[in-house]
């Protein structure tokens, strides 16, 4: 990951950005959307492993001079789905769908949607974290150094 | 209707706020099926996506409106091996693939 980011740097121009942007190291919460509100069925467990890598990454990226870090925001980026069949797909994309958690998240989902009245989504909240980070590579291809 | 990601666009309120897209070179590395893309190229970026499954970026090229021709190209690639000249792109984003 280290080397996506000397990578990343290589192709940007110097003092320019890059964004990193992807979840937020935290359970997905799944519910669902009934008219204006949200009831939460359960959450989505997830070991993160690659998650900390890249922020361990990320991390030595700052220390060592690479970039530097501008701004760090976090903010909410929903799902929405139609059917219980599609959050049993969407879930068996990443998540290990045979675990007994799982099974019982889908099955919630499943018997919250049959027993949900009139317009009726299923929605899973998952936080995104975005860090913007700035070239400190000069013109020559060096590194800017800071005092 | 199938899967909606982010109906809300909070995303894109959050890469509005943090940079100037129109008329940028951007690299998109993670592009998948280039959801986050469309959102760049309606931005006013040039964004070259790119993304190591090859059905991605097939599926990625068939959903590009033509009037985006211009400004989008999917390219299968890694970001461990970026093949671009040093220096080419006013920004780079890694979408979800980091």
């Amino acid at each position: 990951m280290v080397h996506a980011l000397r990578e990343a740097q290589r192709v940007l121009k110097p003092g320019c950005t890059l964004i990193d942007l992807r979840p937020a190291i935290s359970h997905r919460r799944v519910g669902i959307r009934e008219g204006g509100s949200f009831r939460k069925l359960g959450t989505v467990h997830e070991t993160f492993d690659e998650d900390r890598a890249a922020d361990r990454a990320v991390s030595y990226a700052l220390r060592t001079g690479i970039f530097k870090l501008e701004a760090i925001s976090k903010f909410d980026c929903n799902r929405v789905l139609d059917t219980a069949d599609e959050f049993r797909d969407w879930l068996s994309e990443f998540a290990d769908v045979g675990s007994p958690a799982h099974e019982r998240l889908i099955r919630q989902v499943k018997d919250a949607y049959k027993s949900a009245r009139g317009r009726r989504r299923i929605v899973v909240h998952a936080p995104l974290v975005m860090r913007v980070l700035i070239n400190q590579a000069t013109k020559s291809g060096r590194r800017l150094t800071t005092r | 209707m199938p899967l909606r990601v982010d109906p809300e666009e909070n995303e894109l309120r959050a890469l509005r706020r943090v940079a100037i897209w129109r008329r940028k070179r951007v690299l998109e590395i993670g592009c998948g099926d280039g959801r986050l893309t469309l959102r760049l190229a309606r931005l006013g970026a040039h964004v070259t996506a790119i993304d190591p499954d090859v059905s991605l970026i097939a599926k990625a090229r068939r959903a590009r409106p033509p009037r985006f021709a211009n400004r989008i190209r999917y390219q299968v690639g890694k970001a461990g091996k970026l093949k671009f000249p040093r220096q080419s792109f006013d920004l780079v984003i890694f979408a979800w693939s980091f």
